[in-house]
């Protein structure tokens, strides 16, 4: 499933993220190579998505173990001389870039994701709607691979929506590579129309 | 939940110097509660449904119980001591166990990366080898020989020096640390952690110091202990779980964790589960 834009998670970063399998810490080394980790610390449970990265691992802010991009504990700074046992490791997922999305496999999975060759990653967006609704507002439809193509501002687009476990979802919104400035900024609005859309047909249908 | 065993303890429920006859409301593990001055000069705490609930006053703070004490609350001699400056903090609200508050100030191999060039700063991380009993016949948790590298152990104190500690746990949401005193070398200054148990999952923070510093300005020290308890809650507030595991389950101590191993086994020896995790999750 689509989970961030490339662009979200700048080298030497760490984002929080919610997924179907809870929630994760989205990394970034210094050389660029990126990882997934549950966002939970094994040592005393601190969120690692409030850590730093330094280097090609991640340090937590409470007592500033660090783990590599495998999960392996590499450090505790208490015990600077000490060999983290092996045991000590947090959860880590298979994550991957394609096309300027990142994308959580979900399960062991042998297929790639999808690849878009018309179309760059423009803006993510939260929309208080589920995936399903979203569709139904953009009049659009929906592929084998999860993605949703249609219209916005007149022009093709693609929507990756992941769902989050509050029922919202993120929309990662994709435009035509060749969009002049001003089409990407019109297409940007009619997001913002698309999601009151959305949101309201759920009022609407919450009422009823 | 029940309160369990926790019921019958002291906790600290607002300022002395602020309750006047208007009076005040506040909560106390779960049930909302009201405090006053009496006509008399004393402070009088009640229930909602108005069951008076026993009182008492101490270390600046007002004291109260749903239960009923079978002990007085702790003494802390050295806070008596002639030439020490009581410093009444005030309070700092924590949306995290009361449980897990004191275990981070039980904590010291947190200092360099959550109070950065104040309390502790890279490359000075080591938690050297300390001592940690439960002192049967106080019936209290105690470490020292507790020893760190800080930058500015203090407002009084002008650059690095390694400082000296001792923690003691004397009842189940308070702490006193008592720490190597820059301004007069030999006695140590007290820095208190008394938590009031809003919930299992919510808690007031009242940080109390008696000092041995006439130089600095109250308004200094306030600002000091405030900016640091600040720091603390930007973590606490995201700890999984919320809740106090009493039993390692998930996570993983080690030797610079001597004092909250000894403290999560006390807690549990009593049965003090009010803000625990019983469960490993
Ligand atoms: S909780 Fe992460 S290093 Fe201690
Ligand atoms: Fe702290």
């Amino acid at each position: 499933m689509p989970v961030a834009l490339s662009s979200d998670i700048p080298p030497a970063t760490v984002i929080p993220l919610q997924t179907p399998s809870g929630p994760m810490a989205l990394w970034r080394s210094a050389s660029g190579r990126l990882s997934m980790s549950a966002d939970r610390c094994p040592h005393r449970g601190m969120r690692l998505s409030h850590g730093f990265v330094r280097g090609e691992a991640l340090s937590c802010i409470y007592h500033g173990w660090s783990y590599s991009q495998d999960g392996h504990c590499l450090r505790i700074p208490a015990h600077p001389d000490l060999e983290p046992p092996a045991a000590i490791r947090v959860a880590t997922a298979t994550v991957c870039e394609t096309g300027g999305v990142v994308w959580l496999a979900l399960a062991q999975t042998e297929s790639q994701p999808p690849r878009f060759s018309h179309h760059t990653p423009l803006r993510s967006l939260a929309f208080a709607a589920a995936p399903t609704a979203i569709l139904v507002a953009l009049n659009g439809r929906a592929s084998a691979d999860g993605s949703m193509q249609g219209e916005l501002a007149g022009l093709s687009v693609i929507l990756l929506c992941a769902p989050q476990p509050d029922g919202t979802s993120m929309v990662h919104v994709l435009a035509p590579s060749d969009a002049t400035l001003e089409e990407r900024l019109a297409i940007s609005s009619a997001t913002e129309a698309l999601r009151r859309t959305a949101e309201t047909a759920l009022a609407t249908e919450a009422a009823a | 939940m029940t309160t369990g065993a926790m019921r019958d303890e002291w906790y600290p429920v607002g300022l002395r110097s602020k309750v006047d006859a208007g009076g005040q409301q506040t909560m106390l593990m779960g049930e909302q509660i009201r405090l006053r001055e009496t006509p008399g000069g004393a402070v009088a705490v009640e229930t909602a449904d108005g069951r008076a609930l026993p009182v008492v006053v101490g270390h600046g703070h007002v004291w109260t119980s749903l239960g009923q004490p079978t002990r007085p609350l702790f003494a802390i001699p050295e806070a008596d001591q002639p030439g020490r400056r009581l410093v009444e903090v005030g309070v700092v609200r924590v949306r995290c166990s009361p449980l897990r508050a004191v275990e981070n100030f039980l904590d010291i191999a947190h200092f360099p990366f959550v109070h950065t060039d104040i309390l502790g700063a890279e490359p000075h991380t080591e938690v050297e080898r300390y001592e940690v009993e439960i002192r049967e016949k106080e019936d209290e948790v105690w470490a020292t020989k507790v020893r760190f590298y800080q930058p500015q152990a203090a407002k009084s104190a002008s650059g690095g020096i390694t400082t000296d500690y001792m923690y003691r746990v004397p009842a189940p949401t308070c702490s006193v640390l008592y720490k190597t005193c820059p301004a007069r070398p030999g006695e140590w200054d007290v820095i208190t952690l008394f938590v009031q148990p809003l919930t299992e999952e919510l808690c007031d923070v009242w940080p109390w110091m008696a000092l041995y510093d006439d130089v600095t300005p109250m308004t200094d020290l306030i600002h000091f202990q405030q900016m640091i308890f600040l720091q603390d809650r930007s973590i606490l507030e995201n700890q999984i779980p919320r809740r106090l595991p009493l039993d390692p389950g998930m996570e993983i101590p080690t030797r610079a964790d001597l004092t909250s191993v000894a403290y999560r086994r006390w807690l549990k020896r009593h049965n003090y589960t009010y803000g625990a995790q019983l469960v490993a999750q």
